[in-house]
């Protein structure tokens, strides 16, 4: 009776480790604002991503100072007047691939995720859902989505000075690379 | 035209071409080039950790945006097609702290598990590990030497 138990105990405990995280620690997330009259990209390649196979549940987190310029100035405005990250340095989303089922983490191929969750950028939160891939390939995953950002949900004001020359409609991309954690 | 006249148009001549020149440096500088940087702030990869578990808000006013210099052992160092990123760990440490450089810094494929290295770097903040861009190497020793 008791070896049973510690038998059913071991089992359990084994698949919990078995049942591990994905985590990335150098996810690149990079965005782009350019119109006709100036090319505005940001790139973050330092972003953590947590994502569970088990139940579908994916998180990302950013430092929006780890965003990186080609022009200096644009750094500098982006960091201090539009996303003020002094007071806020931090950028999440928090969600889910609502499709998880159909995703074989252990199996090689790309997959299709629909993944939808809560985008908090300069304090602000709204509910954004976009689909994306899933590649598996000899072990390693690798999760892509872009979607799309409107900086006025996120009281982002741009001064009209420069309104035309930031995009309205901010692409945002997101790769994320996974290992075993 | 009298002389006076002339050496004026000349020094606005002067004085416009300099300012077209200020702006466009202005506006197209860029980024900074840490490694030319004097580091204003010089610490042991475990106290930046420890500074940013403690009180991160605190962390964030010391060090957020600064050119740090850390001194730290390295855990590992990973390639990607976008660059060159070095993980500082101590063995007693549950983080560390990650080191991103350009694909071009060359110096760093010499860096291995194990060696004890200065890097210098804007420290942009915290969330598993404390993270350092644009770095530059600024000393590295062999393990065991």
């Amino acid at each position: 009776m008791k070896t049973t138990f510690i038998l059913i105990l071991l089992s359990v405990l084994f698949q919990s480790v078995q049942a591990q995280k994905l985590v990335s620690r150098n996810s690149h997330i990079w965005f782009s604002a350019s119109t006709h009259l100036e090319d505005i990209v940001g790139h973050n390649r330092q972003a953590v991503s947590i994502l569970d196979p088990a139940t579908g549940s994916v998180a990302f987190n950013l430092l929006v100072k780890s965003f990186e310029f080609k022009v200096a100035l644009m750094q500098e405005h982006f960091n201090e007047n539009y996303l003020e990250s002094d007071k806020y340095p931090k950028s999440t989303f928090q969600g889910k691939i609502n499709n998880n089922a159909d995703i074989n983490y252990k199996k090689d191929g790309t997959y299709q995720a629909d993944v939808s969750g809560d985008l908090t950028i300069h304090n602000v939160t709204h509910p954004v859902s976009t689909k994306g891939t899933i590649d598996v390939k000899e072990g390693v995953v690798t999760a892509k989505a872009q979607f799309i950002v409107k900086p006025a949900d996120y009281n982002i004001a741009i001064p009209s000075v420069v309104e035309n020359k930031i995009a309205k409609e901010v692409e945002v991309n997101v790769e994320g690379r996974y290992s075993e954690n | 035209m009298k002389p006076i006249y002339r050496n004026i148009l000349i020094l606005l001549a002067i004085a416009l071409v300099g300012g077209i020149l200020a702006v466009m440096y202005t506006f197209r500088k860029t980024a900074v080039s840490v490694g030319s940087k004097k580091a204003e702030v010089e610490i042991q990869a475990t106290g930046l950790l420890e500074a940013f578990e403690t009180d991160e808000v605190k962390a964030n006013e010391m060090y957020l945006g600064k050119i740090v210099s850390v001194t730290g052992t390295v855990e590992s160092v990973s390639e990607d097609s976008v660059g060159i990123s070095v993980y500082l760990k101590e063995d007693a440490d549950f983080a560390g702290v990650i080191c991103s450089f350009d694909k071009s810094a060359d110096d760093v494929t010499n860096v291995n598990k194990g060696n004890v290295v200065v890097i210098k770097g804007i420290c942009t903040g915290y969330l598993m590990d404390v993270v350092m861009n644009r770095c530059a190497l600024v000393s590295h020793q062999q393990a065991g030497t």
